[in-house]
């Protein structure tokens, strides 16, 4: 079930009315795991039984690892999880690129090899799941938190309906305590938690569907060389669409969220005001920046072993985050850009300290007055860099990457324009309010914002948005990140 | 509790958005637009999912828009008793929906294809765009689509500006006239007035697109536009023509052999329109031809004079030429071709 369906509507209400009965704190959370698993079962019923695969196993191979003292055996309980997660997540979404690859390999090497390609459906958001039941079983090895006392409080936190699909990925600590005691939402965290749904959905509808995806398309399914203007609107307008539908997944994750009393964490915190790589990656996707530092980073040795090691495990680090997204060499290299950049900035980090020592061996204090056109000036540049790496993202095959880059950056002959001057404005007016939007709120949230504004002048931009969600009929597009 | 602004402001933004809905369906409908369905994947796959089970009781439609204009369902229903299942696709070749129905072995009903020879020996992936987009999603329809396009129903048949071809942003942004870029032509856009949509997938000139000449030339310029567009295409070779005719002769074999009926129609056209048709598809060799592979009767709107009515923007019938259209087919269908319709008396 997406957000920005007819459906979610009548079941959010739905939910909304059943989980405020007046009934038992368990009563409650069991409405909750139902409905959660009836949000699941309304796109796909049969893979239901993955997820409850996945809780179960979990949830007593996390309690064995917590109270397992014998190291061996531990350790082997561990195995045992990584092979369930990891194995489940290989076959379903790596299966036909890991076939596909091998076949390559063993044709190169003269043997005439062509199995049948396999027909594996991806289930929505395993990508997320897995590793939110990965970072558990982790956890409770590395004894960081406490096994989850009830199997009905672990299949809640895993199965929760507002971040199941697409995250944001959940750390036991931050979700698992919510259910111990009986929460209803106040009135405050209802009107917050219905803002951010309206925003998310405005985000969602009427930016990344209706105003973004066509032009993008438009020009991600050319088959021939483009203008200049052509492509670098296209890759723009993919910028803003990736942005909009999965912050706006997020931002509606966390409305929903708010509205039955619970907390989840934040995900996306203007990211194309980043003023660097790393910066980028605590604004973007936080979640899963998180995630991949604190289970893949830090454990393959972080920055502990040395400079080379460093970066060497920053390259990993990235290329499995790319990998994660999607079974293609294209996701490979978006990760491998962004691992490459964030390398070239921590080695000029690294040289401008080592210049900015003075002779006392002390680091010399940045300027103050550093001022803001040239922070801009830096967000500008990140932002012309992230969108290179988006042509990866985005584009089906080499091929077509090669060719928009091309044209992106040279004068091809015979090129063609591809967007209608509607989009061309369009897009124009989109990407730039966005990035002075992002740059205007890099350092406070929105709600902080909302709060200030007078109730008049909020109303009227919570109308505007939820007129023109009406208006775009946009109703059932489902997200990006879904296919992850 | 903290104070914020937000309560308010969402009792002010209810109250807008309310005021705004009524005023937007107040002012739409005065100006004469009354209710017309969305014709997306959705409701195309609700009429798809008839075909099996109501197919003692009903006929199907394929082909393009032709025959979404001119079969009248609700006057085929009153002669027939039996209901008429639309899943034509404006601009569309009946191809890929024909292959799905030949592919169900559960079909064994009754079939109509019309006939476009434009579109039905089109090699232009785009002109089977909309039927490869109907049929995947009704192949993968979920639940919650099938439950929101419930719920969906009601409101549409409810509300004006739930149209999406005229009246989402979208829509309304592109009828903003703004300068074309260079080397670019603007694609046209249909005038409101030229098709309402029933939810049985029925198409209906407005009475105001009957009176007024300017908005009949204005479909007239359109179909120029896609006869320029389609200049610009390699045309479509005769081997490829033929590999088309051996699919339809594959196909129609496989639903006759499990006891389905098919009836191939040639529904009107007038004017330049036909004069172009008969120039590039003449008659002997693909409609003449059409029969004679397949081995399946046809009703060629020239072969009968009831049928040869003037179309007013020399492609698709009026609502008042559909009933007179649709009234001569059952009774072809009827009299010559042997088609019976047991649930006529029943329900008459």
């Amino acid at each position: 079930m997406v957000f920005n369906s007819y459906t979610f509507i009548v079941f959010f209400l739905v939910m909304m009315g059943l989980y405020n009965l007046p009934i038992s704190w368990k009563s409650r959370k069991i409405i909750l795991l139902l409905g959660s698993y009836l949000f699941y079962a309304a796109w796909n019923p049969p893979f239901i039984l993955l997820l409850w695969l996945s809780t179960v196993v979990d949830f007593f191979v996390g309690r064995a690892l917590y109270t397992q003292e014998n190291k061996a055996k531990k350790k082997l309980l561990l195995v045992v999880s990584l092979i369930g997660n990891l194995g489940m997540l290989c076959f379903f979404k790596y299966g036909a690129f890991l076939l596909e690859n091998f076949v390559t390999v063993v044709n190169a090497l003269g043997m005439d090899y062509h199995p049948a390609k396999p027909n594996i459906i991806l289930p929505a958001g395993i990508s997320f799941y897995t590793f939110t039941t990965l970072c558990y079983t982790i956890d409770m090895y590395k004894k960081e938190s406490k096994p989850v006392k009830s199997m009905l409080d672990f299949s809640l936190f895993v199965t929760f309906f507002p971040h199941l699909v697409a995250g944001p990925i959940v750390r036991p600590p931050q979700l698992a305590p919510q259910f111990e005691s009986p929460k209803k939402a106040t009135a405050q965290q209802i009107y917050e938690g219905l803002f951010l749904l309206s925003l998310g959905l405005f985000m969602k509808v009427v930016l990344a569907d209706g105003m973004l995806a066509s032009p993008a398309d438009t020009v991600f399914g050319a088959q021939k060389s483009l203008h200049t203007l052509d492509a670098w609107l296209g890759v723009l307008a993919f910028s803003g669409q990736i942005f909009f539908d999965f912050a706006g997944y997020s931002t509606c994750a966390i409305g929903v969220a708010a509205c039955m009393g619970f907390t989840l964490p934040e995900n996306f915190k203007y990211p194309y005001a980043a003023t660097g790589f790393s910066d980028f990656w605590r604004r973007w996707h936080i979640t899963l920046s998180a995630w991949l530092r604190d289970y893949l980073y830090i454990p393959i040795g972080g920055n502990r072993k040395g400079p080379f090691r460093t970066y060497i495990n920053l390259m990993i680090t990235m290329l499995l985050g790319g990998l994660w997204h999607g079974a293609n060499w294209t996701f490979v290299v978006w990760g491998a850009l962004h691992g490459l950049y964030l390398c070239i900035e921590k080695l000029i980090q690294d040289m401008s300290k080592k210049s900015s020592l003075d002779e006392n061996g002390s680091v010399a204090l940045p300027d103050q007055k550093k001022n803001m056109s040239w922070g801009f000036m830096k967000a500008m540049f990140v932002f012309f860099l992230v969108n290179v790496t988006w042509v990866f993202f985005r584009a089906p095959d080499f091929t077509s990457a090669w060719r928009l880059l091309l044209s992106m950056f040279s004068s091809v002959k015979d090129s063609k324009a591809v967007l209608p001057s509607l989009d061309v404005l369009v897009v124009a007016i989109v990407i730039v309010l966005m990035v002075l939007f992002h740059w205007r709120m890099r350092n406070t949230s929105v709600l902080q914002a909302a709060a200030k504004m007078p109730a008049w002048l909020l109303g009227i931009v919570w109308s505007a948005m939820l007129i023109l969600l009406i208006l775009s009929q946009e109703s059932s597009g489902s997200f990006i990140y879904f296919q992850f | 509790m903290k104070h914020t602004p937000l309560r308010n402001a969402l009792l002010l933004a209810c109250g807008i958005v309310i005021l705004f809905l009524i005023f937007w369906e107040t002012y739409l409908r005065s100006t004469g637009i009354g209710i017309s369905y969305d014709d997306g994947p959705e409701l195309w796959t609700h009429k798809r999912s008839l075909v099996t089970k109501e197919q003692e009781r009903a006929t199907v439609f394929i082909g393009s828009s032709r025959n979404k204009y001119d079969l009248d369902i609700e006057i085929w229903r009153s002669l027939t008793g039996e209901d008429a299942i639309q899943l034509a696709f404006e601009g569309t070749s009946p191809m890929p929906v024909l292959d799905n129905l030949a592919d169900d072995s559960l079909f064994k009903g009754k079939l109509v294809i019309d006939v476009t020879e434009m579109l039905l020996f089109s090699t232009n992936p785009e002109d089977s765009r909309l039927a490869k987009k109907g049929l995947d999603y009704y192949k993968n329809i979920t639940p919650a689509q099938w439950f929101s396009f419930q719920v969906n129903k009601p409101l549409e048949s409810k509300f004006v500006f739930l149209e999406r071809d005229y009246f989402s942003i979208k829509a309304l942004l592109k009828r903003i006239d703004i300068p074309t870029r260079a080397g670019m032509e603007k694609e046209p856009l249909f005038p409101i007035d030229f098709g309402r949509i029933s939810f049985d997938r029925q198409n209906k000139m407005s009475d105001k697109f009957l009176k007024e000449i300017s908005i009949q030339d204005s479909v007239k310029n359109i179909w120029s536009y896609y006869s320029r567009m389609g200049a610009k295409q390699p045309p479509p070779t005769q081997q490829s023509i033929d590999s088309i005719f051996q699919v339809i002769q594959k196909d129609v074999q496989k639903i006759t052999a499990r006891g389905g009926k098919v009836m191939f129609v040639r529904t009107p056209s007038s004017g330049i329109f036909l004069q172009i048709e008969q120039q590039i598809f003449p008659r002997e060799h693909f409609w003449n031809r059409i029969l004679s592979v397949t081995g399946a009767p046809g009703i060629h709107f020239m072969d009968y004079p009831e049928q040869q009515l003037i179309c007013p923007e020399d492609s698709h019938l009026s609502p008042t030429d559909a009933i007179t259209y649709t009234k001569s087919l059952v009774k072809v269908l009827e009299t010559e071709k042997g088609w019976s319709f047991p649930n006529k008396t029943k329900s008459n």
